[in-house]
């Protein structure tokens, strides 16, 4: 199955598909890449996000996408209780627990556009899907065991409305999770299973960061579907994730 | 071939963790189930309800309920337990215990990528994702 690797924003992104992306679309994948890693990137002095940090551009002078993307952030706190924060613990605003799902929801837009239709993209761990690898499979993620990153604690299916799987964790990076209060958290990884990249990617941050309290909160208010790895190494699993689990393999019959 | 090799031993491992986690992987049900409230009979064998241990969430006190029939996980569902008069209600979203065992028996050969925390450009060099996109590339 064909395979297009590239760096980006700091980490590699592993496009798949059924079959071969034309180079000019895949091009088109890596500038929408760039585009967000040049605005938000607090690596890059130059980008628009760190001149905001620096104070040498006022919030209320910025583009407004990125203030739209700032305004999307802070919605997200609130709707899951403070544990999703895009602040960081000095103040700065730092936009990257939404910006690399904004940034693969666009890709599949211009992937779509492009006229490409079965792709799994891969973004330093994060899974956005489209249709499927073969007429009569889904796309089958393999999920990291974080005690031990060669191996894997499980697979889910990604299919239908169930689009994208994200995963945070202390594992690795796990420090670009701001949590509030002083206390570790329960979970060293939990993967989110939604109709959205972005969703699934902020909750699983917000669950990693707010514990159980956030757990019981998301997996009421939203239509997700949630594996979470606590401390000791014992798994729980919503319903839905259980079917997921059991969608991915033919082993369980 | 390299990298086949090396995707070859990984799952070659995780044959040999089933079979680690499963004596472990019983001990932990008995563990957090108190009761056995009922077993009812099927066509196909036996199957036992076991409710488990009450655990404090946002919902309230809330139990887990699981179904095993030839010895076989079939069922969970997670009850919140009302104050008045002890009924209780199903909570239709909770993220209840599985076993480890029961997450790596039902998984797929078929992986097609890789799922997990945030990796850098130089952790993807030795990710699974990395493994799995070299055997792409052929």
């Amino acid at each position: 199955m064909p395979v297009r690797v590239f760096e980006t924003m700091g980490t590699t992104v592993s496009l798949r598909s059924r079959l071969a992306v034309a180079d000019d679309a895949i091009a088109a994948v890596v500038a929408v890449f760039a585009a967000h890693d040049h605005r938000y990137s607090l690596y890059r002095p130059q980008s628009e996000l760190s001149s905001i940090a620096s104070g040498r551009l006022a919030l209320i002078d910025a583009s407004d996408e990125l203030r739209i993307t700032y305004a999307a952030a802070l919605e997200w706190r609130n709707r899951t209780g403070g544990a999703f924060t895009p602040h960081r613990p000095d103040g700065v605003i730092d936009l990257s627990g939404t910006v690399k799902a904004a940034a693969m929801r666009d890709a599949g837009e211009v992937l779509a556009l492009a006229g490409v239709d079965d792709w799994c993209l891969n973004v330093g761990g994060d899974v956005l899907v489209s249709g499927r690898p073969d007429p009569g499979h889904p796309w089958v993620v393999g999920i990291v065991d974080p005690a031990d990153r060669r191996m894997l604690l499980t697979s889910v299916s990604v299919s239908g409305p169930r689009t994208a799987c994200a995963t945070s964790g202390s594992a690795e990076r796990g420090d670009h999770i701001w949590t509030r209060g002083a206390t570790p958290s329960p979970f060293v990884q939990v993967t989110v299973v939604a109709n959205d990249i972005e969703v699934a990617d902020v909750l699983a941050t917000a669950v990693i960061a707010g514990g159980e309290t956030t757990l019981d909160l998301v997996t009421r208010s939203f239509d997700i579907d949630v594996l979470t790895v606590d401390r000791v190494g014992e798994l729980r699993a919503t319903p839905g994730l259980r079917e997921a689990i059991e969608g991915s393999g033919a082993l369980a019959a | 071939m390299r990298t086949r090799a090396a995707l070859g031993s990984l799952f070659g491992s995780i044959a040999v963790l089933v079979i680690g986690w499963q004596a472990g992987a019983a001990a932990a049900h008995n563990a957090g189930a108190t009761t056995s409230t009922s077993s009812s009979s099927t066509s196909s064998g036996s199957s036992k309800t076991f409710t488990g241990t009450t655990a404090q969430t946002q919902f309230g006190p809330v139990q887990v309920k699981i179904t095993v029939a030839g010895g076989k996980l079939t069922d969970v569902v997670a009850v919140q337990l009302t104050n008045d008069g002890g009924r209780s209600v199903q909570i239709s979203n909770y993220a209840a215990p599985i076993l480890r065992k029961e997450a790596l028996a039902a998984q797929s050969a078929s992986i097609t990528t890789v799922g997990g925390a945030t990796y850098t450009s130089d952790g993807y060099r030795t990710s699974l994702q990395s493994a799995l996109d070299q055997a792409g590339l052929k």
